[in-house]
C-alpha cells in the first residue's frame, strides 16, 4: 500500500475546554459547537482541509481529557484513537497537542504524556491573547527546545489566529516521517505519574513560566456566584428572567408571524378555487406548519440565554451550586451539564452523559434527561398558556411567564424524584466523582452567539419544513378522507380516518380530559413534540365551518377547552416521551432495547397519572 | 523550591481548610474514592493529573454550607469543584496566603 497518497491524518488532543474545537473549526472551516465549559465534545469528529500544496488532510477533533488514563467513555475515545485501537480510524500520523497558555501546567502535563507515545507532534499554545493580557510568561523557543517539538502560539477564536499552526502542519513537513505503526502504551504507575510531574516542573522552570495575574473581577464574581446563598439567589434570578423574557420579549414578533399566517391563509382561501388542493394548503400547510412557526421568536430568545450562559463560563458554577442537591438524590455531579443540555434537546444531553464515569450514574442521567423541558415542548406550553392563562401581572411578574417557570420546575423536581427512586432500587452509591473544572469567565463571543442562534433557527425551520410539514400533509389526508356520508351533520373530519381514530383513542384519554381532537394530535406528536401543535392547528382548521382560517388556534382553544383539559395536557407534556428520536438515541447509547422500553413505559405511566390527577384536581377546584 | 509555612506542621485534609485559606499539598491518601480498588486508583490518578501533587500550592475559594461539600479549589492557575470526599483525599499543610501581587 502506498502511504503517500492517503491524506495525512492529524489529531487534535488537549485537556477539556482548551479550545480544540475552535481550532478544528479554524482549520477545517467547520462550524462545530464551541462553548466555555468542559465536555462540549464527546465524540470524535473528522473534517478535511486542503493544504497549500493541494493535498487533503484529515483533521480529527477528539474529546478533551486530562490524561491518557481514561475515567469516562469520551476520554477513552481519545486514548483509543491515538493508539489506533478504533476499527475505522487508523492512528493519527501527526498530533496537534492543544495547550491553553493561560492554564499551562495542566495542559503541558498532558502534552508530555502524549509526546511519550512517540507520534510526530506539534504543540499549539492557544489563547495567547488572553495569556499576554494576564501577564503569563512563557519562553516559547525554549519550550520548543525542551519538548523537542515545534510550538506555535495560536488564538483559535480569531480569524488568522491559527496561521502559524497551519503552516507548521503542511504535509511537506511531515510526509517524510509518517509512522505506520500504532504507538504502544501502558497505564502509568503512581511513581511514573509523579516522575512526569517532576519533568513538568522542570520544563515550567526552564521556560520561565509565570502564572497568570489573577483578575480581581474573577475573584469578586466567584465570591458572589459561588456563595452558598448569594449564588443560589443569582441562579434562581437568572432562570426566572430567562422565562419572563421568553414571554415578554417574544410577544410582538409572534403577533407579526401569527397575523402574517392568518392573512396568508385568508388570501390563499380567497384566491384559489375551493377544493382539495386549497384545503391542503390552507389547513394542512399554513394551518399546521404555520402554527409551529409562530414560536420561532421564543425559541430564539431561549437559545440566546442558553448560548450566552454557555459562553460565559457560568454553567459549571451552577453545577457546583446544585451538586449537593444532585448528590442527595444519587446523581453524579457530572450529571448537571448533560441535564442542562437537555433543556435544548434531550438528544445531545443523553450523549453528553458519556462524560459520567460510572455506568449506573450515567444510566440514571440518561433515564431522567427527557424530563428536562426541551425546546420542542416550548410551542406546546406556549400555545396552551397563551390561550388559557391571562397575561396579567402577579406581584410585578407576568403570570404566563410564571406558569412556564412552574412547568420547568415541575420537570426538574420530577427528574430528581425519579433519580431518587432509581437510587433506592439500585442501592446507594458510596461515591461518584465531581472534579469539575470551573473555567475562566469571559464575555459571550458575539460571532459565536449569532452562529449558534443561526444553527438553532436552521434546525427549527428544517423541522417545520421537513418532518412537521410532511406529517401535516399525511394528517390532512387522513382528516379529509373518506368524505362524510350524505346528510352528515357534523364537520367532515369526524367521519374521516383521523376522526375515527381520534374517537377510538378518546376512550383511553377521556379520563384525563382529552377530547378527540387532542387524541388525534398526540399520534403524529409522537414523532416530535411540537408536531402536536401543528396537528391541533390542522385538526381544528378542518373541523371549523370552513371560512375560519389558519393562525387562530389560540382563540379556538380558549373558547372550546376547559381549564382542566388544558392543565391536564400541560401535565401530560411534562412527562410524555413524545419523541421517537430520543428513544432511538437511548437505544444507541445503552446498546440495548431494554432501557428505551423502560423509559417509554415509565414516562407514559407518569404522564397519564399526572394528567389524571391534574384534570381531577382542576375540575374539582374550578 | 517552595517551602511550607511553619504555621502548618501536621497534614490535614484539604476539606478542612476554610474559605480563603491556602495549603501546600503534602500527599494523597486512599480515601473513600469509589467502591473498588481500581476505581479508587483511577480517581487518585486523576487528582494527581489535575495538579494535586506534593509541593503544589492551593487555595479554597468557596465552600458550600454544612461541611464544604462541594468546595472550589484554585491550583496551578485553574479552579476545580471537588466533592468533600475528593478534597479529603488530599492532605495539605496549612500555608500563609500569598502576598497580593
Amino acid at each position: 500500500m502506498d502511504a503517500t497518497v492517503k491524506p495525512l491524518r492529524i489529531a487534535l488532543v488537549g485537556v477539556p475546554n482548551c479550545g480544540k474545537t475552535a481550532l478544528f473549526n479554524r482549520l477545517t472551516g467547520s462550524r462545530q459547537k464551541v462553548a466555555n465549559y468542559p465536555g462540549v465534545t464527546v465524540e470524535r469528529r473528522e473534517g478535511e482541509r486542503a493544504a497549500a500544496d493541494g493535498r487533503t488532510q484529515v483533521v480529527l477533533d477528539l474529546p478533551g481529557t486530562y490524561s491518557l488514563k481514561p475515567t469516562t467513555l469520551d476520554e477513552a475515545i481519545t486514548r483509543d484513537v491515538l493508539l489506533g485501537r478504533v476499527a475505522d480510524a487508523p492512528a493519527p500520523e501527526l498530533v496537534v497537542c492543544v495547550v491553553d497558555a493561560v492554564h499551562l501546567p495542566i495542559g503541558l502535563r498532558l502534552a508530555l504524556e502524549v509526546k511519550s507515545l512517540g507520534l510526530p507532534m506539534v504543540l499549539a499554545l492557544n489563547r495567547m491573547d488572553v495569556a499576554k493580557r494576564r501577564n503569563v510568561k512563557i519562553d516559547v523557543p525554549k519550550l520548543s527546545a525542551e519538548l523537542g517539538v515545534p510550538v506555535l502560539p495560536t488564538i483559535a477564536v480569531k480569524r488568522g489566529g491559527a496561521d502559524a499552526l497551519i503552516e507548521a502542519i503542511e504535509p511537506a513537513h511531515w510526509l517524510k516521517q509518517r509512522s505506520i505503526a500504532a504507538p504502544a502504551w501502558t497505564e502509568p504507575s503512581a511513581e511514573e505519574a509523579e516522575e512526569r510531574q517532576k519533568d513538568l516542573r522542570g520544563v515550567l522552570g526552564a521556560v520561565g513560566y509565570r502564572a497568570p495575574v489573577e483578575s480581581p473581577w474573577f475573584a469578586r464574581l466567584d465570591a458572589l456566584l459561588l456563595h452558598p446563598a448569594g449564588g443560589l439567589a443569582v441562579l434562581a434570578a437568572v432562570l426566572f428572567v430567562m422565562f419572563q423574557a421568553v414571554f415578554s420579549w417574544a410577544e410582538a414578533p409572534m403577533n407579526w408571524i401569527d397575523g402574517g399566517m392568518a392573512n396568508l391563509g385568508a388570501w390563499t382561501g380567497a384566491h384559489l378555487p375551493a377544493g382539495p388542493l386549497t384545503s391542503l394548503l390552507v389547513n394542512g400547510v399554513i394551518g399546521g406548519a404555520g402554527a409551529v412557526l409562530v414560536f420561532l421568536p421564543q425559541i430564539i430568545i431561549l437559545f440566546l440565554f442558553i448560548l450566552a450562559l454557555e459562553d460565559s463560563g457560568y454553567l459549571p458554577r451552577a453545577a457546583y451550586l446544585l451538586d449537593r442537591l444532585m448528590g442527595g438524590v444519587g446523581l453524579s455531579g457530572r450529571a448537571f451539564i448533560p441535564l442542562l443540555s437537555s433543556f435544548a434537546c434531550a438528544i445531545p444531553g443523553i450523549m453528553a452523559a458519556r462524560t459520567i464515569p460510572s455506568w449506573r450514574d450515567r444510566l440514571t442521567t440518561i433515564m431522567i434527561a427527557p424530563l428536562m423541558t426541551c425546546s420542542a415542548r416550548l410551542p406546546v406550553y406556549a400555545l396552551l398558556i397563551g390561550a388559557l392563562i391571562p397575561a396579567k401581572s402577579v406581584g410585578g411578574f407576568n403570570l404566563q411567564g410564571l406558569v412556564m417557570f412552574v412547568l420547568y420546575v415541575a420537570g426538574i423536581l420530577s427528574a430528581l424524584l425519579v433519580a431518587y427512586v432509581m437510587k433506592l432500587f439500585t442501592g446507594a452509591r458510596a461515591y461518584s466523582p465531581l472534579m469539575l473544572e470551573l473555567p475562566d469567565y469571559q464575555w459571550p463571543h458575539l460571532g459565536n452567539l449569532l452562529l449558534g442562534l443561526w444553527e438553532r433557527v436552521k434546525i427549527f425551520l428544517s423541522r417545520v419544513g421537513g418532518i412537521i410539514l410532511a406529517l401535516m400533509i399525511v394528517l390532512w389526508f387522513l382528516s379529509s378522507y373518506p368524505a362524510p356520508p350524505e346528510g352528515a351533520t357534523g364537520p367532515a373530519i369526524q367521519y374521516s380516518f383521523a376522526g375515527q381514530l381520534g374517537q377510538l383513542l378518546e376512550y383511553v384519554f377521556a379520563p384525563i380530559g382529552f377530547n378527540w381532537q387532542i387524541s388525534i394530535a398526540l399520534v403524529p406528536g409522537l414523532a416530535a413534540r411540537e408536531v402536536a401543535v401543528s396537528a391541533l392547528g390542522t385538526v381544528y382548521s378542518m373541523s371549523a365551518a370552513g371560512d375560519d382560517v389558519a393562525g387562530q388556534l389560540s382563540p379556538v382553544i380558549a373558547s372550546t377547552w376547559s381549564l382542566a383539559t388544558a392543565c391536564s395536557l400541560l401535565a401530560w407534556y411534562v412527562f410524555a416521551p413524545q419523541c421517537l428520536s430520543t428513544l432511538a438515541v437511548v437505544k444507541r447509547e445503552t446498546n440495548s432495547w431494554r432501557y428505551p422500553i423502560i423509559m417509554a413505559a415509565y414516562l407514559f405511566a407518569l404522564a397519564y397519572l399526572a394528567a389524571f390527577v391534574t384534570y381531577r384536581a382542576v375540575a374539582a377546584w374550578a | 523550591m517552595k517551602t511550607p509555612d511553619p504555621s502548618g506542621s501536621t497534614p490535614i485534609a484539604l476539606a478542612e481548610l476554610r474559605r480563603g485559606e491556602s495549603g501546600v499539598v503534602n500527599g494523597l491518601i486512599t480515601a473513600a474514592l469509589g467502591t473498588s480498588a481500581q476505581e479508587r486508583d483511577s480517581m487518585l490518578a486523576r487528582l494527581r493529573d489535575l495538579g494535586f501533587i506534593p509541593g503544589a500550592r492551593c487555595e479554597v475559594i468557596a465552600r458550600m454550607w454544612f461541611g464544604g461539600d462541594p468546595l472550589a479549589v484554585r491550583i496551578g492557575g485553574s479552579t476545580f469543584a471537588l466533592r468533600r470526599v475528593e478534597a479529603a483525599a488530599v492532605r495539605v499543610l496549612r500555608a500563609a496566603p500569598l502576598a497580593p501581587a
